[in-house]
């Protein structure tokens, strides 16, 4: 049986919504297959980015593996990585611990 | 619209269609990357796993319909704002299954680099990275000719 929280909600149920509150990073990851172009393209058609901040984030994925691309609600951040996942771009969702 | 027209040589260009559509076969069936929100509710993981796999499968369809009988008669392709995002997304799903099922051998820091000696590929791997590089070279026309589409769209 569950335990309850002084919130009343069950534990299983109250460590969920804490883990899918709060703030969460989207982190695309290097991949040798994807063109550097091509990734550029992607960041401007899915974030907006305009052509330097594209290609700045391509950059850091390419020379240290990872970027950071966007920052914010957990439910915007998912869907965020399923639209790069249609892109076959490899991203990952990671709670963003400075908040 | 915009719409550009490219001329293949067919003798070069036919042998690798074959390996393109063995492997849109599986990409039928599995995505090209992993789906990586493992800690989704089960039920929505599946429904958005079903998405991805029915729009990767349209997507590998708008590039196999590019090689038509037109393409086989005078060996043009032809992009335009309609095909131009679904076609990138498969060259790029098929350029994934590549390297998993065929460039392994290869290493992904030379495959990254293409700084490779094709001739001294067995066939069967020069055919794939032939194909491996075909498929980068209609991401890199669009790119660079529909990209003020794609982004408008």
């Amino acid at each position: 049986m569950a335990h309850e929280d002084p919130h009343g909600l069950p534990e299983s149920e109250s460590a969920t919504a804490l883990a899918t509150e709060g703030v969460w990073r989207v982190v695309v990851l290097n991949d040798p297959v994807n063109l550097m172009s091509y990734v550029v393209m992607v960041f401007k058609k899915v974030f907006g980015f305009d052509e330097p901040k594209a290609r700045r984030h391509m950059l850091e994925v390419h020379e240290q593996g990872r970027s950071v691309v966007w920052v914010g609600l957990r439910e915007k951040a998912e869907a965020y990585v399923f639209t790069l996942q249609q892109w076959h771009l490899t991203a990952v969702l990671e709670p963003d611990e400075a908040h | 619209m915009k719409r550009i027209e490219v001329k293949l040589s067919l003798p070069v260009v036919a042998p690798l269609l074959d390996v393109i559509k063995q492997l849109a076969d599986g990409l039928g069936k599995d995505l090209a990357v992993p789906f990586s929100l493992g800690d989704l509710d089960p039920d929505f993981r599946d429904a958005w796993m079903a998405e991805l796999l029915a729009a990767q499968g349209d997507d590998v369809r708008a590039l196999l319909a590019l090689f038509d009988d037109e393409f086989f008669a005078d060996g043009v392709i032809a992009f335009d704002a309609s095909n131009a995002e679904p076609v990138l997304r498969a060259c790029s799903a098929v350029r994934l299954r590549l390297r998993e099922k065929c460039l392994g051998v290869l290493g992904d820091d030379a495959l990254e680099s293409s700084d490779l000696d094709i001739e001294a590929m067995d066939e069967q791997v020069r055919k794939a990275f032939m194909c491996y590089l075909f498929l980068a070279t209609i991401q890199e026309l669009i790119i660079q000719h529909l990209d003020s589409s794609i982004l408008e769209s």
